[in-house]
C-alpha cells in the first residue's frame, strides 16, 4: 500500500508519454470528484447558485487545460482550490451579480468589540447550548457577510481543514496575512453567530 | 478569579496561541503547554470551547451537492477543451 506514501523520487513525467485520451480519463477520474467540494466553496464565494456553477465549470476547463503541469502525488485538493480562488478573485469577482458584504474593515472595531465583550463574559449555558444548534441556513448567512478574503481563509481553514502554508499558497499572500484574516474573520463571525444564539437561546429559556 | 486574564503570563500566553492551538499549528512542545493550561484554568478553557464550537459549526455547515446538470457541463467542457486541445498542430 504505497498509493498515500509521498515519494521521494521525482515522478516520471507521465504527461510526455500518456495519450489525450488517456489524460481526459485520469483528470475525470482524479479531479472531477472535487467536484461537490468545489461547489460548495463556490457558494460561498459567490453566494448565488448560478455565478458559483459557471465559476466551477470554468476553474474546471482551466484545471484540465494546464492538467499536464499538475505534479502526479502531490496535493490535487490544492492544486483545484488554488485555480478556482485565482478564477474568482481575478475574473469573477469583477462581474459579481450580488453586492459586496456591507461588513467593511471601517465597523470593524466596533463589532470586533462586541465580539470581545461577548467572548470575555462567556455565553450562558443555554445560549452556548443554541450556538451548537444554529441552522446551516444561519452559519452560512453570518459567513456570507464577511469580507470576500477573510470568508475564504475561514473556508479553507475550517472546512477544508487546510493547513496555514496551504491557504497563504491558495490565495497566494503571505502566511502573516492568512492569519490576520482568519484571526479577524473568526472574531467577526462569532459575534454575528453568538447574536443569533443569543435570539434563539432566549426562546429556549421561554419555553 | 484572575484567570481569563491577560494580565496574568500563562492565560495570555495560552490566549495569544489559541487560534493556533486550535488549528493545530503548534509544534508538539508548545501543543502540550496551552492544553496544559486549558485544563487547569476554567475561563481560558471556555473562550476555547467558544472558538472550537464556532469551527466546528463553520465546518459543519457548508456542505453542498454540486447539481447533476453541473457534472454534465463539466463533462461537455472538458470534452471542448480535449477536442481543441488535440487539433492543435505538433
Amino acid at each position: 500500500m504505497t498509493d498515500d506514501q509521498p515519494t521521494d523520487a521525482p515522478a516520471p513525467d507521465e504527461s510526455a508519454t500518456e495519450s489525450a485520451e488517456d489524460r481526459a480519463l485520469r483528470f475525470e477520474r482524479d479531479a472531477l470528484p472535487f467536484i461537490d467540494q468545489l461547489y460548495s466553496a463556490a457558494m460561498r464565494m459567490t453566494r448565488n447558485p448560478a455565478d458559483a456553477e459557471d465559476l466551477v465549470q470554468e476553474t474546471f476547463a482551466k484545471a484540465y487545460s494546464s492538467f499536464h503541469q499538475f505534479k502526479e502525488g502531490t496535493n490535487l485538493k490544492a492544486w483545484l482550490y488554488r485555480i478556482l480562488t485565482n478564477t474568482f478573485i481575478n475574473s469573477y469577482r469583477k462581474k459579481q451579480r450580488e453586492p459586496q458584504p456591507s461588513m467593511t474593515e471601517d465597523v470593524e472595531d466596533w463589532q470586533l468589540a462586541r465580539a470581545e465583550s461577548h467572548t470575555s463574559t462567556g455565553l450562558k449555558s443555554a445560549e452556548m447550548e443554541a450556538l451548537e444548534r444554529l441552522a446551516d441556513s444561519d452559519v452560512k448567512d453570518a459567513l456570507s457577510k464577511l469580507p470576500d478574503d477573510f470568508r475564504l481563509a475561514v473556508y479553507l481553514a475550517d472546512v477544508e481543514g487546510f493547513p496555514y502554508k496551504e491557504i497563504a499558497e491558495i490565495m497566494d499572500t503571505p502566511i502573516g496575512t492568512v492569519m490576520s484574516r482568519l484571526h479577524r474573520g473568526r472574531r467577526q463571525l462569532r459575534g454575528m453567530l453568538a447574536d443569533y444564539a443569543r435570539e434563539r437561546g432566549m426562546k429556549v429559556d421561554v419555553s | 478569579m484572575s484567570c481569563g486574564d491577560v494580565n496574568k503570563p500563562d492565560c495570555a500566553e495560552a490566549l495569544a496561541r489559541l487560534e493556533f492551538f486550535i488549528d493545530h499549528e503548534l509544534p508538539n512542545a508548545d501543543f502540550e503547554q496551552i492544553k496544559q493550561h486549558l485544563e487547569d484554568c476554567g475561563p481560558c478553557l471556555q473562550i476555547a470551547d467558544l472558538e472550537r464550537t464556532v469551527k466546528a459549526l463553520v465546518a459543519r455547515s457548508c456542505t453542498e451537492h454540486a447539481p447533476e446538470t453541473l457534472r454534465q457541463r463539466v463533462l461537455v467542457r472538458i470534452r471542448e477543451v480535449h477536442v481543441t486541445i488535440t487539433e492543435q498542430p505538433g
